[in-house]
């Protein structure tokens, strides 16, 4: 392994000088916990890498209409922020400790299925994606970013630098579950998050996320379609969770194979829902 | 670009290295300052066996380019670990069996180390949540988790000198 450079921009207007000049050849890193982890196995061979420790990226903001997360910022202080539930609830259940002290929010946006949990909870969330290029910022939803896998909508000389999570009722309830080969420091089976505004037993504003299941995180329209603006009991949600594992595409890993992804994808889009409904205590 | 110099703080005193870019702080550690407790396990993050901190964070070493460190303070076993002694935590791990091939030992007692700086009196809970990233493949995780558990009662976090 040889790199020939490794850049610390200290501002985005730096780094963004140095992706026009280094071009695509040019990595960016964030926390390192899968740039580094491809680069010590060989499988990346960059001949520059830029790494976004110093660039000031790492502070979260209130902003217009919801929260504005620095790209830099750890799951560490993620899991920290009592304001953000479902971010801070998934960000627990991301890595270990060691890890979620390294990863990022922003890197987590180019994290390959099965890993990646935060995107999933992003995508609940209906976060958007903060996009600075020599032009200014530009800012697009979290589910047009990901175009498969290990692809992206970002051009050549753009930079993530921040998500926006849009501000939710004070009735909104969120559920996140994660299932994997062991309780914690796994990468995922299958993550679902799901979000509603309940009005008593009515859902409103339905987001069902699911993740390690497709090329990117998917989020199931079909399914969140079924239970908007119903009752969620029993039935309902028992065809939501069909109509959620319909919308999956797992790949067989060795974590878990296809047919048990998809049939997972059900499971825990019930259990998820089931929380959302308050019909079952939050499982730890 | 060619090699740079680095600075740091290592256990207390300023240590300078020259490295090509991108070099980990594992390896720095391990073959320019001497701190052959820095294991090179998986190089994936996924094993804990070159768990270091950084600023009393526990971090991969081995994900971590030592430039990112350059004016921060690591701190490894051999930091915590008293001329001709044995630190508290080092202690327990010997008086309760806490290893058995000791690959995976600096790792978890670091991560220790910024554990019992945190979580002073933790549940045996606790314990186990904190180390899901330090893997033992001796299977010795009962009688780590006893070591633990011993150099809190032993009062570990006051002495080991990883201040936040």
């Amino acid at each position: 392994m040889t790199v020939a450079n490794y850049f610390q921009p200290t501002s985005v207007p730096e780094a963004l000088a140095l992706l026009r000049e280094h071009g695509p050849d040019l990595v960016v890193m964030a926390g390192g916990t899968i740039a580094m982890q491809l680069i010590n196995e060989g499988v990346s061979q960059p001949t520059s890498v830029l790494g976004l420790r110093r660039a000031g990226l790492d502070t979260i903001t209130p902003t217009g209409d919801g929260t504005r997360i620095g790209a830099t910022v750890t799951l560490t202080t993620l899991a920290g922020r009592d304001d953000l539930p479902l971010l801070a609830t998934t960000a627990v259940r991301s890595g270990s400790w060691t890890i979620r002290n390294m990863a990022t929010v922003g890197g987590n946006l180019f994290t390959p299925p099965p890993g990646g949990d935060i995107a999933v909870a992003l995508l609940a969330l209906d976060a958007r994606v903060v996009i600075a290029g020599m032009s200014g910022e530009r800012e697009m939803a979290l589910a047009d970013f990901a175009t498969g896998y290990m692809t992206t909508a970002l051009e050549t000389g753009e930079l993530v630098v921040a998500v926006i999570v849009p501000r939710v009722a004070a009735a909104a309830r969120s559920a996140f579950i994660k299932l994997g080969r062991r309780r914690a420091n796994t990468p995922a089976v299958v993550t679902v998050a799901v979000a509603a505004t309940m009005e008593g037993d009515i859902a409103r504003d339905v987001r069902i996320a699911l993740g390690a299941v497709a090329p990117t995180p998917i989020r199931a329209r079909a399914a969140e379609a079924i239970i908007e603006g119903q009752v969620l009991d029993e039935d309902r949600i028992a065809e939501a969770a069909a109509a959620a594992a319909a919308a999956t595409a797992p790949a067989t890993d060795p974590i878990a194979s296809e047919w048990y992804r998809r049939r997972m994808a059900g499971v825990v889009t019930t259990r998820a829902l089931e929380q959302l409904a308050g019909r079952v205590p939050e499982a730890a | 670009m060619g090699s740079v110099v680095v600075s740091f703080d290592l256990g207390g005193r300023p240590v300078e290295v020259l490295v090509g870019p991108l070099t980990t702080l594992q390896s720095v550690l391990r073959t320019q300052l001497g701190q052959t407790s820095v294991k090179d396990g998986c190089r994936q993050g996924g094993c804990g066996s070159c768990t270091v901190l950084v600023d009393g964070e526990p971090m991969a070493s081995c994900l971590l380019p030592v430039q990112d460190v350059a004016g921060h303070t690591v701190t490894t076993l051999e930091a915590v670990t008293p001329a001709g002694g044995l630190s508290p935590i080092e202690r327990a791990f010997l008086d309760e069996n806490g290893f058995q091939c000791g690959y995976c030992t600096p790792g978890v007692e670091m991560l220790t180390a910024a554990f019992l700086e945190r979580v002073p009196h933790p549940t045996r809970e606790e314990i186990v949540e904190a180390l899901a990233g330090n893997i033992c493949r001796c299977t010795g995780y009962s009688s780590i988790i006893d070591s633990i558990e011993a150099a809190a009662e032993a009062g570990a976090s006051a002495q080991t000198g990883t201040a936040r």
